[in-house]
């Protein structure tokens, strides 16, 4: 079979599989089980067995279960009410007020957190029905929420992150030092726009709380001492090059027990209920990247990323042009795929091309992780989406309108950090190694 | 009868996937205590004791790949495996309990091929004394067995929903994904 039919096939069956309702490592396993049993004559299944084993044990990504265990017990904790009460009067006399607190409350529980669909859930738990008693207007505050929840993947820690890096080989606490500045840029624009629209819609504005004393401010400062304290910590250890990304999550959970004992919310139940959780999480991550890294092994057979690399390179597209129709590739493959099977899938097939462009791979990776965030809020599949669906019984169809102007927001984000790719790849350059 | 003792293999690997997770914090930990206190000895102007812990990496990578694949059947039963249900979800039951049966067949027939083949794979590491190549040799059939065992009881997880839509139930992991897709989850 020649290469285009035999990509053609391959693609048919990926559909096929993953439209079915297969479980998606094993629909990745399927079809690259198919393209091994077409193109060698060496047993397929000797070559799952090593590239199982050698994506699964690997130091690496035992950061990924560490920094999951951490959410997890975080998730369960008063966290998300102290950051209100410390954040509400911070953001009191900006325009568009209490709608700042989903944005920065995120941004800052995505400091502690790998996941955009935890984040949304953790922080709306506590802006949802404090900003809806208050009059604000609901599609605002349910469009901000979706959106900001997606910095969970871009400030780290982030979970898209460690799939990326152990799918590429890429160094994970560059990778999440280069998130940084692109995340706080993103939590700017999204801020930028609620003030802007809080100027235009006055009228849709509720009035505002009563002011508080001086003193009440800096009593309600101290409730986020704890998280910056563990912020500090773990991403603080890894810039300072301290401890590797699995060291620094570790840490994450022991002060995390610590954070979740001291308030009192450390309970027998807690304690299993997250362990539990972490552990069937990481699992199902674990497990689509085994598959991913089987499909890798046998796509290297069958030579089909090479020749697309050669392919596109031969067409002569300038890295914008490469980009822009990547960007769209990605908003359709999001549309209907979350975000982690987007990452593996496209690693296996586009990687030699993105490298024979010329695209720094830790740029890249913030690339992908802005793209992957879109995903998150573009219906019918989206995990902020779903999560808000579930919290606010509204159709995704209508969250994800009431989201799009963030949608927007993060095309431009994508469009500055191409122009400006020192905005990624500055601050790791200044990262003390070890 | 069945039914029990099958629920409680699945839940016991789970906790012995938390476990080996549990594993792996507690050697980080000690490492990362133990420089501390080597950090602590050379302040103190007696010289840095060394304390390592030897292949730490190797061995918390095996413990990883262990609790992975310990958890593979409790996470299928809970709907912890993510898959695209939007086609799924438009057909009605009648029609859809056939595509889930289809499905579950192909996935019985996935995972047994895996699990056979990492059984072999860990055979022949037992049978060559294939070692770590670190300062401590683990034998490698360790971990690798442990994979089997996990691969082998998701296989028996999927013929167990198998069986169940067969018999017009309707699959365990569905709970939680109609849930979270219907946006009922609390």
């Amino acid at each position: 079979m020649d290469l285009l039919s035999l990509s053609a096939v391959l693609v048919a069956l990926l559909f096929a599989t993953l439209g079915s309702g297969m479980w998606i490592a094993l629909a990745l396993g399927a079809v690259g089980f198919v393209a091994l049993a077409t193109t060698v004559s060496t047993s397929a299944g000797d070559i799952l067995a090593t590239s199982v084993w050698s994506a699964s044990n690997s130091w690496d990504l035992t950061a990924l279960p560490m920094f999951i265990w951490m959410g997890e017990i975080l998730y369960r904790t008063k966290l998300s009410e102290d950051m209100f009460e410390g954040l509400a009067p911070l953001v009191q006399k900006l325009p568009g007020r209490l709608l700042h607190v989903n944005v920065v409350s995120c941004a800052i529980f995505a400091a502690v957190s790998g996941s955009s669909a935890a984040t949304c859930a953790t922080i709306g738990r506590i802006t949802l029905p404090e900003l809806g008693r208050r009059g604000y207007d609901e599609r605002m505050t349910i469009g901000t929420l979706a959106g900001s929840g997606t910095l969970g993947l871009l400030i780290p820690p982030s979970i898209i992150m460690i799939v990326y890096a152990a799918a590429t080989e890429q160094s994970i606490a560059r990778l999440f030092i280069a998130g940084v500045i692109p995340g706080v840029m993103l939590a700017v624009l999204f801020m930028g726009f609620i003030a802007t629209w809080a100027l235009v819609n006055k009228s849709r504005m509720p009035p505002p709380d009563p002011p508080t004393s001086f003193a009440n401010r800096v009593v309600a400062l101290r409730r986020l001492i704890p998280v910056t304290l563990l912020i500090l910590g773990v991403i603080g250890s890894i810039y300072g090059g301290l401890a590797s990304a699995t060291e620094a999550a570790v840490v994450g959970v022991a002060l995390a027990l610590v954070l979740s004992w001291t308030s009192g919310s450390l309970s027998r139940e807690n304690f299993k209920n997250a362990l539990l959780g972490a552990t069937v999480t990481s699992c199902m991550i674990a497990f689509i990247l085994a598959g991913a890294a089987y499909l890798t092994a046998a796509m290297g057979f069958t030579g089909i990323p090479r020749v697309l690399a050669e392919w596109i390179s031969s067409l002569g597209f300038s890295q914008w042009q490469l980009l822009v129709v990547l960007t769209l590739f990605y908003i359709l493959l999001g549309c209907f795929l979350d975000g982690i099977s987007m990452v593996v899938l496209t690693t296996a097939v586009i990687m030699p091309l993105v490298e024979r462009a010329g695209f720094d791979l830790i740029w890249f990776g913030i690339y992908v992780v802005l793209v992957v965030e879109m995903a998150q809020i573009t219906p019918p599949v989206g995990f902020n989406l779903f999560v808000l669906q579930a919290m606010t019984g509204r159709s995704i169809f209508a969250v994800g309108a009431y989201t799009f102007p963030l949608f927007v927001l993060m095309c431009a984000a994508v469009a500055i950090i191409t122009v400006f790719p020192q905005l990624a790849l500055w601050l790791p350059s200044t990262m003390l190694d070890r | 009868m069945m039914r029990r003792l099958l629920d409680g293999c699945y839940r016991s690997a789970l906790w012995l996937a938390a476990l080996c997770l549990m594993g792996i914090a507690l050697l980080v930990g000690a490492q990362l205590m133990g420089r501390i206190v080597d950090g602590l000895l050379a302040l103190s102007g007696r010289g840095a004791y060394g304390i390592v812990i030897l292949s730490l990496a190797e061995f918390s990578g095996f413990l990883l790949a262990a609790a992975s694949f310990f958890a593979l059947a409790a996470t299928l039963k809970s709907g912890g495996h993510i898959r695209v249900t939007m086609l799924l979800s438009i057909l009605r039951e009648g029609p859809r309990r056939w595509v889930e049966a289809g499905v579950l067949a192909a996935a019985t027939v996935l995972a047994s091929y895996g699990a056979f083949y990492l059984g072999r794979f860990a055979y022949f590491s037992w049978r060559f004394h294939e070692v770590s190549p670190g300062v401590i040799p683990a034998p490698l059939w360790i971990p690798q067995a442990a994979m089997t065992v996990g691969a082998v009881m998701l296989a028996v997880a999927l013929v167990d929903e198998l069986l169940i839509v067969l018999r017009g139930g309707k699959g365990t992991y569905r709970d939680r994904e109609d849930a979270f897709t219907l946006g009922k989850e609390s």
